[in-house]
């Protein structure tokens, strides 16, 4: 009995922690709300850590993410960890610098939030979730918030840091909507990957005093499979034909003639010397003669040739036309898939903490 | 009767020509030729002058490398007007095998046959040759020219047998009739020496064939 006992606890024991992975954001947020009330600060910081993290459709809201933020930071105030306490509360003030704590929480906490927003850039940056796009025609929608009206530069850049593309470049007041319609700087679909939307004071001649932070929002690109047709490519020179007469050619074909033609009018003399040959060979030689003589004037040697003119030109437009055939029916191809924007938790930098 | 053997077998080699040039190992031309013949007959040094009409066909069988041809004529040759000799009916034939040493050489062996009935008495040549020949293109799958030249390495003539000698030329040119046509025209010239103990035969010959598949 007693083992049988033992070895229920234990798949229990083991259940249980998978159990807090597979349940939702919502949920994780009540449990670590809970901890922090009846004072497990340690299980609570967890659980709160974990409903932030979640991802997707099960993601908390903003109003949520808010309230998760706002009890981490209490937790770690509880737990005496002020770093990561500033660090949430700067985190919620990123998330929405209007907020307003519950006067509630005890003292401490609300002096770290507000020192938190002493020291933090009063910008915002809010995404919606998981968005899907048709790069081109529609677009993905952040709303950058300040109460100070700065000039900002928001760019979109890649994993390298490169910029892709310019959103937003001038004085930010109140709020603004960046809208990024999934293509770069010239026009076309970046790789799928990840991205980041990095908003930056641009400095201003004069103003020294201007604040120096970086607010970076990450994104990941996703893009199904995309079933497009190569290019052809262009047809190879052996298929162009000679747009002049080629004298070598035309020799080629005089040499022949002019040798036979000779051999048969000669041959006769070595075969049957002696004998009067006919006038036969005369004939057959002369023709073979003029034959070669025809023939290179055939290739029109040094001379232009139309007709071959017309052909390459008509082989190199049908080329060109079936080219772009392809790509219009590709960049269909393009227009109609949808791009996947995933954006992450907005990050701010500041001149203290930048490397 | 020769003759009409002659153009039955002519005609029987059409179809089969037609049959093999979707065979891409091994290609056939059939022709049909019809000439004018000059023949100089020079016998204890007395020389005759003969001429007349010849027909006859050549089919050829074309491998990569090897080839196989033969040909058959027959006629009846004149005298010249200033010439005491007898009018004579002429057969020849020969059966070559060949090898193509280069794109443009080919080279032969086989032997080949003449005879000349006069009355009732028979002359016949039987020769073996060697030869060579060599073709040049002038317009690509339009016209081309060809000549070749042959020495005989062992022979005999009548009967008892006597041993013969002689060589050979000829060359022509050969036109299609269309451009995607199968039939070929030929004009072509060839003189042939043969020479025995006493004897000797030159024979010119001027022809015009047609030619059914691409001629090697």
């Amino acid at each position: 009995m007693n083992r049988f006992l033992a070895v229920a606890l234990t798949v229990v024991a083991l259940l249980v922690p998978a159990r807090a992975w597979a349940q939702s954001a919502a949920s994780l947020l009540e449990q670590g709300v809970r901890a922090y009330t009846v004072r497990e600060y340690d299980g609570g910081a967890w659980l709160l850590r974990r409903a932030l993290a979640v991802e997707g459709a099960e993601a908390l809201s903003n109003a949520g993410t808010a309230r998760a933020l706002l009890y981490l930071t209490a937790t770690e105030v509880a737990r005496n960890q002020r770093d990561s306490a500033l660090a949430s509360a700067r985190r919620l003030i990123l998330l929405d610098p209007r907020y307003q704590p519950d006067e509630s929480f005890p003292q401490p906490v609300l002096a770290v939030y507000q020192e938190a927003r002493r020291t933090a850039p009063s910008v915002s940056i809010r995404a919606s979730g998981d968005t899907a796009i048709r790069p081109g025609a529609e677009t993905f929608v952040v709303r950058l918030g300040s109460s100070t009206s700065p000039d900002v530069t928001a760019n979109v850049t890649n994993a390298e840091g490169r910029v892709v593309r310019t959103l937003f470049s001038g004085t930010l007041r109140d709020s603004v909507d960046l809208r990024w319609n999934g293509l770069d700087g010239s026009g076309k679909v970046p790789s799928p990957g990840r991205y980041m939307i990095q908003v930056t004071p641009r400095s201003q001649r004069g103003s020294a005093a201007s604040a120096n932070w970086t607010l970076r929002l990450p994104l990941e690109v996703m893009q199904p499979s995309i079933d497009t047709t190569p290019l052809p490519p262009a047809p190879p020179d052996s298929l162009f034909r000679p747009e002049r007469g080629s004298s070598n050619a035309a020799v080629r074909a005089l040499v022949p003639g002019l040798v036979a033609g000779a051999a048969i009018v000669v041959l006769p003399k070595i075969v049957a010397s002696g004998e009067n040959a006919s006038s036969a060979r005369l004939i057959v030689g002369g023709a073979v003669t003029i034959a070669g003589v025809a023939a290179f004037f055939s290739h029109h040697p040094g001379q232009r040739i139309p007709a071959n003119e017309e052909y390459n030109r008509n082989l190199r437009e049908s080329w060109q036309r079936n080219s772009q055939e392809i790509a219009r029916r590709n960049a269909d191809r393009m227009r109609q898939t949808r791009m996947i924007i995933r954006p992450g938790a907005p990050t701010l930098v500041t001149s203290a903490e930048t490397p | 009767m020769r003759s009409l053997v002659a153009a039955v077998l002519g005609l029987c080699l059409l179809p089969l020509a037609a049959q093999a040039q979707d065979d891409h190992r091994l290609r056939f031309t059939a022709m049909g030729l019809a000439g004018q013949q000059l023949v100089q007959s020079t016998a204890a040094d007395v020389t005759d002058k003969l001429s007349g009409h010849v027909i006859g066909f050549e089919g050829t069988m074309i491998g990569n490398p090897f080839m196989v041809r033969v040909r058959y004529g027959e006629g009846r040759i004149n005298p010249k007007p200033e010439s005491a000799a007898e009018a004579r009916d002429v057969v020849s034939g020969e059966a070559m095998f060949g090898v193509r040493a280069l794109p443009w050489l080919s080279l032969w062996v086989g032997p080949s046959a003449r005879a000349y009935t006069v009355g009732e008495s028979d002359q016949r040549w039987l020769v073996w040759w060697g030869r060579a020949t060599a073709r040049g293109t002038l317009m690509p799958g339009r016209m081309q020219t060809f000549v070749e030249l042959g020495g005989v390495f062992g022979g005999n003539v009548g009967s008892p047998a006597v041993k013969a000698g002689g060589r050979m030329a000829s060359g022509g040119l050969e036109m299609r009739f269309g451009a995607m046509s199968s039939f070929w025209g030929r004009l072509g010239y060839g003189i042939e020496s043969l020479h025995a103990d006493g004897l000797r035969e030159t024979v010119e010959t001027l022809t015009l064939s047609v030619i059914y598949g691409l001629p090697q």
